[in-house]
């Protein structure tokens, strides 16, 4: 049984078609890169995995329960968490706040808040609002969010869009050492090769509402359809 | 029986021609700036009393006092628009709680300044009767049916051909599109302000004459455009003209069947219906975050 | 523990105002208190969830009418009424904020004020039920608080309910939601809030509040009259929430004041006190938008920072 299981996922916008057919499973804990050119649907999909908007066609399957089409926040307590393209935080709450609130369904407290906030190199800004912070800043304090609610699948839309040089490397260390810590599903979109190629175990490639490809990092760099599927 | 119904018709055309003005206005605004000015009541009001003020202190002319009732609000609408409005931008929130203070403030200025009592504004059209079949009608009446229809056409010319309608329309459309091809979006927020609230203050220089002037004479007028925009769609120019005019004769035809006192209801239920069952309206486009 | 002093000290002076004040004064601190009520609960809807409602007093006319029909009518006692008409209003904000909660912005202040427009259409049209727009008359006082001073302790007992229940709220688990989910719904979402319910809440529970203080009003002016529940009386709320400081927890206590003690107190027409809000109320959203109790905050820590 696999940890996420998606079939046959079909989603039009007015006439355009974001997903057409998407399928593919993940049978456990790693960390995949979805790549694909603009427009293959990706964020879609994410959306429709995470329930913000429902598929016109297909199944999607955590566990191997059916949960297409639940809301968001059933799906956050079934153990889906993402982040946003647009990185989205509480900008009142501290950073602090923020956290204690993504980890309140488990129960995470203060300590395990100021340990992970340590660990991105942001312990000063605790008790800041999050408003305060830079986007790089705020882009970790975001991810760090989503596993304070310790999720079995977390979804990161383009983590590294907008992060410095210098605060990537400190997000890069950071993704692999939760991974490490408790393993988990980690479906990272990405359109920072480099950033997404060292950090995955396995990259799914996405082009016009398909998956397209799969395999390791170093297959996939040497594909010849998805060097097409970028260049055409 | 068909009488009776003609002459409701035609008084909701009356009643629903000061809502379309009033309609228009509020769509004007709300489709630049994306602001919902619930103020447009009160200005309505201020366009009574200063008609009022300047037939009986400047002019004996009443289309001139209309006129220049237009002109006095279009700038009173062009310094809230600079002041209240623009330091707000993008907080739906405090634009819509700054309209709400706008109308205690004025309404109650009004009060203030001429009383609690209402006014009369003494214009021959009133007394003078025109027959249509067996009915008669205050000269008024199809004046004020007559100038909306003008004004409406103007605005459809002017929206439609000119420069500065079509860069409005642009605005509208996408603002930061708008920029990038050079128009002025800021000059586009204060024209739509000043047009709208001209619009507003003629509705009230017209209805004047006929149902008096007073403090709360906008309050209705407001929520009924509103729910004349809200029936017609939300960004829709055609749809304020549609909504205001269905609004306005839903309510004069309700009378024949329903009590009296339950006229008002017909607007507000159409409201409730319309959000419920269509939100976007007759012609409206959904916008984003829009049901 | 200085602040628990302090507090309990203020709620014993206002508990013994009677004693020291005019009847005027009395009848000055009673309207205070009856217009911090349903400000409390619209401050938890819009202070602190973000909802603007536009049509809050609406709920207040329920729970009186509701009461007024029940003590008038059905002959019941002043306690069951005032509890049946407060569960009532709060059924009719869970009912109807389900409805208004399905729109966003615009639409939800549009809903709201449409709502509330109806209801008052209602209360002022349905003569056979609410007597129309003349009001239903013959609403006691509760037994044993008939006159003014006890009145005011009775009203007062409301407002510090209202009070205490908005403090538990929001330092409770479900006032941080309420926060979360102003600053960002669909975040909150992602982290498991399910938004359509707590929103659902909030709005009955204000709607609730709105509904005690409605009961507490028309016992004190001995009728029920649509004219205490106009779409001006909602603005009037809005304003008294919005100038005490939104988010705040003092806030409508602040504002309540302010709108009807201190212009009282000055003596002017009510025309220009009303011309002054509305000023005041722009000039808040444009300069203050924390309102007075964001000032006076903002004035302590300036007095504190000084001091050191």
């Amino acid at each position: 049984m696999s940890v996420l299981a998606v079939q046959g996922i079909e989603k039009r916008y007015g006439g355009v078609s974001a997903l057409a057919g998407c399928s593919f499973e993940i049978p456990g804990p790693g960390i995949y890169g979805l790549i694909g050119p603009n427009g293959a649907g990706k964020t879609t999909l994410f959306d429709v995995i995470a329930g913000n908007t429902p598929p016109d066609r297909g199944r999607v399957a955590i566990d191997g329960a059916d949960v297409t089409g639940l809301a968001p926040h059933r799906l956050a307590s079934l153990g889906v968490a993402r982040s946003f393209q647009e990185c989205r935080v509480f900008p009142e709450f501290s950073c602090l706040e923020n956290l204690l609130f993504s980890g309140r369904r488990q129960g995470a407290g203060q300590a395990e808040a100021r340990r992970l906030l340590e660990l991105v190199r942001l312990e000063s800004y605790a008790e800041q609002p999050a408003a305060a912070l830079s986007f790089g800043q705020r882009r970790l304090l975001e991810i760090v969010g989503t596993f304070m609610q310790q999720p079995r699948l977390l979804l990161l839309d383009e983590p590294a869009a907008g992060v410095n040089p210098a605060l990537l490397e400190t997000l890069s260390q950071f993704l692999l050492a939760m991974f490490r810590e408790r393993p988990s599903v980690l479906l990272v979109i990405e359109h920072n090769m480099e950033f997404v190629m060292a950090l995955a175990g396995e990259i799914v490639v996405m082009h016009q509402g398909a998956v397209l490809e799969r395999g390791t990092p170093q297959a996939i760099q040497a594909s010849e359809r998805v060097i097409e599927a970028y260049l055409g | 029986m068909a009488a009776a119904l003609l002459e409701q018709v035609i008084n909701g055309a009356m009643t629903g021609s000061v809502y379309v003005l009033v309609a228009l206005g509020m769509v004007l605004i709300y489709g630049v700036m994306h602001v919902l000015n619930f103020a447009h009541g009160v200005l309505f009001m201020l366009g009574g009393y200063l008609c009022h003020f300047f037939l009986t202190r400047l002019t004996g002319n009443y289309a001139l006092a209309v006129l220049l009732t237009m002109a006095a609000l279009a700038v009173v609408g062009a310094m809230l628009e600079r002041g209240v409005f623009r330091p707000l931008q993008g907080n739906l929130r405090n634009q819509v709680i700054a309209s709400l203070g706008l109308i205690l403030a004025l309404e109650n200025l009004a009060v203030a300044l001429w009383g609690p009592n209402a006014l009369q504004i003494k214009v021959p059209a009133t007394e003078r009767l025109v027959a249509l079949g067996e009915l008669r009608f205050p000269l008024q009446h199809l004046l004020i049916i007559g100038v909306t229809a003008a004004v409406v056409a103007a605005m459809f010319v002017f929206l439609k051909w000119s420069k500065v309608g079509t860069a409005l329309r642009a605005t509208s459309q996408d603002r930061n599109a708008a920029r990038v091809v050079g128009i002025p979006v800021e000059r586009m927020d204060v024209a739509s302000f000043a047009l709208g609230t001209a619009l507003a203050a003629l509705g009230g220089a017209l209805v004047g004459p006929l149902f008096l002037v007073f403090p709360q004479m906008g309050d209705a007028p407001m929520v009924k455009g509103l729910a004349g925009i809200l029936l017609g769609g939300m960004g829709s120019v055609p749809g304020a003209v549609v909504g205001g005019l269905i609004i306005g004769i839903a309510e004069s035809v309700s009378t024949l069947f329903l009590p009296t006192d339950y006229r008002d209801s017909v607007a507000f239920a159409i409201m409730v219906l319309i959000l419920l069952a269509r939100p976007r309206g007759l012609f409206g486009v959904r916008a984003r975050g829009e049901p | 523990m200085k602040r628990l002093v302090a507090l309990a000290a203020l709620v014993a002076a206002l508990y013994a105002v009677p004693a020291l004040a005019t009847p005027y004064l009395l009848h000055v601190m009673v309207l205070s208190c009856l217009y911090a009520i349903p400000a409390v609960g619209l401050n938890l809807m819009l202070g602190y969830t973000g909802l603007v409602s536009l049509g809050h007093i609406a709920f207040a006319g329920i729970g009186a009418y509701v009461a007024a029909w029940l003590m008038v009518d059905a002959r019941l006692g002043f306690w069951s009424a005032l509890a049946i008409a407060v569960a009532a209003s709060g059924l009719a904000g869970a009912l109807i904020g389900a409805i208004c909660l399905r729109f966003r912005s615009h639409f939800f202040m549009i809903v709201t004020l449409a709502f509330g427009l109806m209801l008052y259409s209602v209360m002022n049209n349905w003569d056979d039920v609410t007597r129309g727009a003349a009001g239903f008359p013959g609403i006691p006082r509760a037994p044993g608080f008939t006159t003014l001073e006890s009145f005011y302790r009775l009203a007062l007992s409301g407002a510090l309910l209202a009070f205490a229940i908005q403090w538990r709220v929001v330092r409770s688990d479900f006032g941080r939601i309420l926060l979360a989910l102003r600053q960002d719904e669909r975040l909150a979402l992602a982290k498991g809030v399910n938004a359509a319910l707590c929103k659902t809440a909030v709005f009955a529970l204000g709607s609730a509040l709105a509904g005690l203080g409605g009961v507490l009003l028309v016992s004190f002016l001995r009728v029920a009259a649509p004219a205490s529940f106009t779409l001006a009386e909602s603005i009037n709320a809005v304003l008294v929430v919005i100038v005490g400081g939104a988010g705040s927890l003092a806030g409508p206590a602040l504002g309540a004041l302010l709108f009807v003690a201190l212009p009282e107190y000055l003596r002017v027409a009510a025309e220009w006190r009303l011309v002054a809000f509305g000023v005041l109320l722009v000039l808040i959203t444009l300069f203050a938008p924390r309102g007075l109790a964001g000032l006076i905050a903002e004035g302590w820590r300036r007095v504190a920072r000084r001091s050191q």
